[in-house]
């Protein structure tokens, strides 16, 4: 903020007119903020790997979970970049490949018998195409023999244009480190034996195998499906350049990706819908139990883009110009309401995080009558709502507000409606 | 965009929306009358609690509910009232599995009218009663376990009903109405509940267009009959007519601006869904029937242009954030 003034000032002086501090700034940072996050999430994609590797040549109770804590690891710095998504359209047309949830997970592999078969919806709900070398998709016979990162991200993924039909990325990786997590609304995770993963006689649930192919190509996918949006961010990359061409429209796209996840996603879509529904499978990361941190990093993210700072995974920052002080430039009451809106919501999450972490795991609290834990995730969805509100007067402020927002198709572009 | 911005430029931004309109001429009579429908649904189902006797009570209260669904503010909002009167989309099939436990399980939960509101709401609303009523899986007797539940259902229904005329007329007008004003925490400005309105509005033609009729016509490809509303009691496409009804309702009492074209674009869109001979989008599975019911998407997305083009413009009014906002 002090800096801005004084570069303001100093522009004042020089040109003799009051100019406007620094949407080129602001709107830099936010893509240093993104390229930063998307790197540490693939530097962790890549120790995820190695961990699976490790897991495969030498399956054991040790190797498992050293590959469980490197997936949690992973989630930390990924899901910092989910406010990415909704402003950036080429986040958001790639974002299903990464982190697709909710999951029908009988896709991928054996499931309890309480799961159920093939549902209205979705005719593959229960495929196993660990246990299945071929399958009729369509009507068509399809050859599962192999399974590669090809196969998950061209034929498995989405199959029959189902999108609970999630054979790639977080959370098919999480279904097959954890299984599914059998306990309801009771205190527990997935449980899969590292057997699971064992040869020979020693392997349990059967094609040990195929399993240990489909966990190491839907990891070597999440690497490289990172490493690509890595580069996009950095300078001369396409998201930088789609975000930095119009000034105005790439802060509102700021705000758009922070209110829509604040809002219809996080508060609607991940917290308020499974309270209302008592289902632990509306958990986010429902087989690992670690929907508390995936909420408190989520929430993270939104703050770190409007102060225009983002502390890394080795520690080190990386920060700039802020939206807050572009804001606050305008009008600061709505600044000052918006900051502290933000450190109320990241209070409410560290609420959820420090009961979850002593036990009062998430998928309790979404029991059916239990206040405390609804009392706990409608406490952060207020929060959320209330941001929101903010976030929308920041818009206002800003003069933003004739510009589109998610899902207005024929605001940005009426001569495709009137045609 | 650009057209848009040059009509804002030319436009004094004079024109006031007519908030005061909407609650008493469109609001509080739609609440009213839902909260009265929901209590003549729980009377029939009081006194005889079987699937034919209560279908056509069953059925007034969802035409009731198409009168004020897409008033996603405020007290419909409020405690997740919305999505436990009509949990739709259903994308993972939870409403048969909520309902499916209950029943197995013969939950006395059914029978406690104080401890119902906790149940799932894909096991409450009007959309668990769908399938209660209409789909044979569900088929029961008189004195099952069923009955109970339905009784329950409907009570809740009522409850939450009365709560939002209630909490409308006593309360969130004023909150309306005194937008702008001193002590008035939810609306800054005049143009806040403006805005909160214009949301309701757009996000309600949208929800027409990208699910009501979305879903069922999924792709060319693969169309998706049985994704459509309500399609079990036969009412998919009369919740597309009541609910564009109910918006251009909406649209008159708010809009003090000229509105040609949206009134046009209106009544456009409802002569396309009379002239549908489709009522459960079933049609979606021949390409010609497919291309029908999109014609009536386009016609409706062509309402939501008129709406941005004309009191948008005219209003200075762009939506805000809504829950459709995300996956």
């Amino acid at each position: 903020m002090i800096r801005t003034m004084t570069a303001t000032a100093a522009l004042i002086l020089s040109t003799g007119a009051p100019v406007l501090a620094g949407k080129a700034e602001v709107l830099s940072t936010y893509a240093d903020i993104a390229a930063a996050g998307y790197e540490d999430s693939l530097i962790k994609a890549q120790e995820l790997n190695a961990a699976v590797d490790a897991l495969l040549a030498d399956p054991s109770a040790a190797t498992l979970a050293a590959a469980r804590t490197a997936w949690l690891e992973s989630r930390v710095p990924y899901q910092q970049t989910e406010v990415f998504r909704f402003g950036n359209p080429i986040v958001d047309d790639w974002e299903g490949k990464v982190n697709a949830w909710p999951l029908d997970e009988g896709l991928i592999d054996y499931v309890d018998a309480s799961y159920g078969g093939p549902s209205d919806e979705n005719e593959l709900a229960a495929l196993n195409v660990v246990a299945n070398t071929s399958f009729t998709l369509s009507g068509e016979q399809i050859d599962a023999s192999e399974i590669t990162p090809d196969f998950l991200e061209e034929t498995l993924h989405e199959a029959d244009a189902v999108e609970s039909n999630v054979a790639t990325g977080y959370h098919a990786i999480e279904f097959l480190l954890w299984g599914q997590d059998l306990n309801g609304t009771e205190h527990g995770a997935g449980d899969r034996p590292w057997t699971d993963f064992a040869s020979g006689d020693d392997c349990t649930n059967q094609n040990c195998e195929r399993r240990g192919e489909y966990l190491k190509a839907a990891t070597s996918l999440l690497v490289s499906d990172l490493e690509w949006m890595a580069a996009q961010w950095i300078e001369g990359g396409e998201a930088r350049s789609a975000l930095t061409a119009d000034e105005s429209a790439g802060i509102a796209a700021i705000l758009t990706g922070m209110g829509s996840l604040s809002y219809g996603e996080q508060a609607g879509e991940r917290m308020k819908l499974g309270v209302l529904l008592n289902d632990p499978e509306e958990e986010h990361d429902c087989f690992s139990d670690n929907t508390h941190n995936s909420h408190y990093y989520d929430g993270m993210g939104i703050r770190n883009v409007y102060n225009g700072e983002y502390v890394r995974v080795d520690g080190s920052t990386v920060s700039g110009e802020s939206l807050s002080s572009l804001v606050a430039e305008a009008d600061e009451g709505v600044d000052a309401a918006l900051r502290a809106d933000l450190n109320q919501t990241m209070i409410e999450l560290a609420q959820i995080k420090t009961a979850a972490e002593a036990g009062f795991s998430y998928d309790q609290m979404l029991e059916r009558g239990n206040k405390a834990g609804e009392d706990l995730i409608m406490s952060a969805v207020g929060a959320l709502v209330t941001q929101t509100r903010s976030i929308e007067r920041a818009v206002t402020a800003l003069g933003l507000d004739q510009i589109g927002f998610e899902g207005s198709d024929s605001l940005d572009d009426p001569d495709a409606v009137f045609q | 965009m650009r057209l848009l911005l040059a009509l804002a430029l030319l436009c004094p931004l004079t024109a006031q929306a007519g908030v005061k309109d909407v609650v008493d001429g469109h609001v509080l009579p739609g609440t009213a009358r839902f909260a009265k429908a929901t209590a003549q649904l729980d009377v029939a189902a009081s006194a005889d609690c079987t699937a034919e006797a209560i279908r056509p009570a069953w059925n007034d209260a969802y035409d009731a509910w198409l009168g004020i669904s897409h008033l996603q503010l405020g007290p419909i909002e409020a405690k997740g009232r919305a999505l436990a009167i009509a949990f739709w989309p259903d994308t993972r099939g939870l409403v048969p599995r909520a309902l499916g436990s209950l029943i197995a399980a013969e939950d006395p939960i059914a029978s406690n009218e104080e401890s119902f509101g906790e149940v799932s709401v894909a096991a409450r609303g009007l959309i668990a009663m769908e399938r209660l009523l209409y789909d044979e899986d569900f088929a029961y007797d008189a004195g099952e376990y069923e009955c109970n539940l339905v009784r329950a259902i409907t009570h809740d229904l009522s409850r939450m009903a009365v709560e939002i005329d209630t909490e409308w007329r006593e309360d969130f007008s004023r909150t309306l109405l005194t937008a702008g004003e001193p002590g008035n925490d939810t609306f800054l400005t005049s143009r806040e509940a403006d805005q909160a309105l214009y949301t309701a509005l757009l996000t309600g033609l949208e929800y027409n267009a990208d699910q009501r009729i979305g879903r069922p016509l999924g792709s060319f490809d693969r169309p998706r009959p049985t994704r459509a509303e309500t399609w079990r009691a036969g009412r998919s496409l009369r919740n597309v007519t009541l609910s564009l009804e109910a918006l251009n309702d909406l649209t008159e009492k708010f809009a003090d601006t000229d509105t040609t074209w949206t009134g046009l674009a209106f009544a456009d869109a409802l002569s396309v869904a009379v002239d549908l001979d489709d009522p459960i989008f079933r049609g979606v599975e021949e390409p010609a029937g497919w291309l029908k019911v999109e014609i009536l998407q386009q016609r409706i997305e062509l309402v939501e242009s008129s709406v941005e083009g004309e009191i948008g413009a005219a209003l200075g009014l762009a939506a805000g954030f809504n829950s459709g906002d995300g996956d």
